[in-house]
């Protein structure tokens, strides 16, 4: 049940004159700020007025930071952007997915966990994984990344089969990967600004500064400048998965996974994370695989669902169909109706 | 009757199943150890952890313990008029038995414990779990050092328990009980060999090992939240503690 998706099949988000737009100039098309305050938050964000992507992109912040912009103009800009985008999006058979599950069981306490799950992880799009509590989505997270292992079929990353690696291999091919864990997985005993520098430390040879400066850019990508040296349990719940995604942020991996990123957050930290997911990806385009149960919120900000049901996969497909979906399992599940399939009480 | 034998069937498998994972764990830490990398700061934390902040409770332990047995001792062997005996007795009795099992029993119940906690709380917040994702081996980050800092530490926490409980019955015997100072220590320089210090060396080794791969076996394989981790600290500190006496009978009736 392999269901790729092409990279370039969305439109580019395009201006008048054909050029793809960025934030800012999504910004300035908007109405939000002129090109004028652009140009002046661009210098002050970067000193020497470079004009990269990258550069625009956080320029947002800079616009929010001198008072020309709110954060809810910022977000709805991203969040354009992003719905664009998104609303193009097609599935595409014929591209090799980038995580495949073929046939995967998984039995844990005698409970059939998985249950011979086909799954596809389209390339560079940002993919959610919904469903009940308990329905296997945390564990399908860690079959992509080996640490755990079906009972029955295989898990292929980029078309290699996990099974079958050596652990020197698993861990090359984990190189690729970054996982935000459902409670942050902080190591406590370390700084938030030590818990981002550690996988640094830990698997490149670049120098503490250069170290430094890149934990200090993920921190202002993620908020927490004036934060690094706070202790994981000093930390609010939004703080924690914050410190937790710029860890995640770090190594620039090619593949992001994240485990209930909003979970028990209040609405608008869990708005602020759902921006922050948007607005890593479009800057950084990686593949993004989100389990939540934010739905249907979670719908405006992914390309691609996956709904689970009792160890199954019920629905696969863009998340602008998601909702067409006669699946009654599926509609009393995104309903969040008592009455249905699904007893709960 | 049927279902008794299934019962005490299933605890058996149950037990070498789990004697088997503890093995292969056991094996798999020793590979970590010759394998790079070598973080030398994890090793110096844990021998800091697992021996200078447990310096306290062994010179504590290890002066109560000279002091009671010199007293134990020379009321007995006053009764044979052997009271000259007294620094051997006390001496022998410290280096070759005492020292290592209080040594180790005392490091089961400060740091052995702490391990366990440590890691099983690791575990069930997932942060070995995100170790492994980052490509880092937890064996070889978490468990190496620790263990390889119990081997390093305890014989030296032996050594250290040696002198000050032959100190503590020194009191006793000479400050307390009016002995001469020449025929405690000179007692004990004529009856104690090389060969009781090794065997008290071999012993402090073998309960570092015990104590530290015991403690990290369950800590890491902690299931079940905060009442897992509990779980696993009780069975740690009980399981080392037996092992390193159980030990102790089989290494003394190997070296007398």
């Amino acid at each position: 049940m392999s269901q790729p998706v092409s990279p370039t099949d969305s439109a580019p988000l395009s201006g008048s004159d054909g050029i793809p737009l960025s934030l800012g100039r999504q910004l300035v098309a908007n109405g939000c700020v002129t090109a004028r305050q652009l140009d002046l938050a661009l210098q002050r964000h970067r000193p020497g007025g470079e004009k990269s992507a990258s550069a625009e992109h956080l320029v947002g912040r800079t616009l929010v930071e001198m008072g020309y912009i709110s954060h809810a103009n910022l977000l709805d800009c991203l969040y354009q952007q992003f719905a664009r985008e998104r609303d193009l999006y097609q599935v595409d058979t014929t591209l090799a997915p980038v995580i495949n599950l073929e046939g995967v069981v998984k039995i844990l306490d005698n409970r059939r966990v998985l249950d011979a799950v086909d799954l596809a992880i389209p390339a560079n799009r940002v993919t959610a994984i919904i469903g009940m509590s308990g329905g296997g989505k945390s564990v399908i997270l860690k079959h992509m990344v080996g640490l755990m292992k079906p009972d029955q079929g295989s898990v292929k990353v980029g078309g290699v089969a996990l099974g079958k690696l050596s652990s020197r291999e698993l861990s090359r091919i984990r190189g690729r990967f970054s996982l935000l864990f459902q409670g942050g997985a902080l190591f406590d005993s370390l700084n938030v600004h030590d818990n981002v520098a550690f996988p640094l430390r830990e698997k490149t040879r670049l120098s503490e500064s250069d170290i430094h400066a890149r934990v200090m850019r993920c921190l202002e990508e993620v908020n927490l400048v004036g934060m690094e040296r706070k202790f994981p349990d000093e930390l609010s719940g939004g703080m924690m998965k914050r410190a937790a995604l710029a860890r995640a942020l770090v190594t620039d991996p090619e593949i992001l996974l994240l485990d209930e990123p909003t979970a028990g957050l209040d609405p608008i930290i869990e708005n602020a994370i759902h921006y922050l997911i948007c607005d890593t990806y479009m800057r950084t385009r990686y593949t993004m695989v989100v389990i939540s149960h934010a739905v249907p919120e979670i719908f405006k900000w992914c390309h691609h669902v996956i709904a689970l049901h009792k160890g199954k996969v019920l629905y696969s497909g863009p998340s602008r169909e998601v909702g067409q979906s006669r699946d009654p399992v599926l509609r009393q599940f995104i309903q969040g109706e008592l009455d249905g399939p699904i007893q709960v009480i | 009757m049927v279902d008794q034998i299934r019962h005490v069937g299933s605890l058996t498998m149950e037990l070498v199943g789990e004697m088997g994972r503890m093995f292969l764990f056991l094996w798999d830490v020793m590979l970590s150890f010759v394998t790079p990398p070598f973080r030398w700061t994890n090793f110096l934390k844990q021998v800091h952890f697992i021996g200078i902040r447990s310096l306290f409770v062994i010179a504590l332990t290890a002066v109560f313990a000279g002091m009671v047995l010199a007293l134990q001792g020379y009321y007995t062997l006053s009764r044979f008029g052997s009271e000259a005996l007294l620094g051997p007795a006390v001496a022998l009795s410290i280096i070759r038995e005492l020292g290592p099992v209080l040594s180790g029993l005392m490091v089961t119940g400060r740091a052995g414990s702490a391990l366990t906690a440590e890691l099983g709380i690791m575990r069930i917040r997932e942060q070995i779990d995100a170790l492994e994702v980052m490509g880092i081996q937890p064996l070889k980050y978490l468990v190496s050092p620790r263990v390889e800092a119990g081997i390093l530490v305890l014989p030296i926490l032996t050594v250290l328990f040696d002198v000050i409980g032959i100190w503590g019955g020194y009191l006793i015997a000479v400050r307390l009980l009016g002995m001469s100072a020449g025929t405690f220590f000179g007692g004990i320089e004529s009856s104690v060999e090389m060969h009781d210090i090794v065997t008290g060396l071999i012993k402090s080794v073998s309960f570092g090992l015990i104590v530290t791969w015991i403690c990290t076996y369950k800590g890491y394989f902690t299931r079940r939240g905060a009442e897992g981790v509990s779980q696993a600290t009780t069975s740690a500190v009980v399981l080392s503690s037996v092992l390193i006496l159980v030990c102790d009978y089989f290494i003394t009736s190997v070296m007398l």
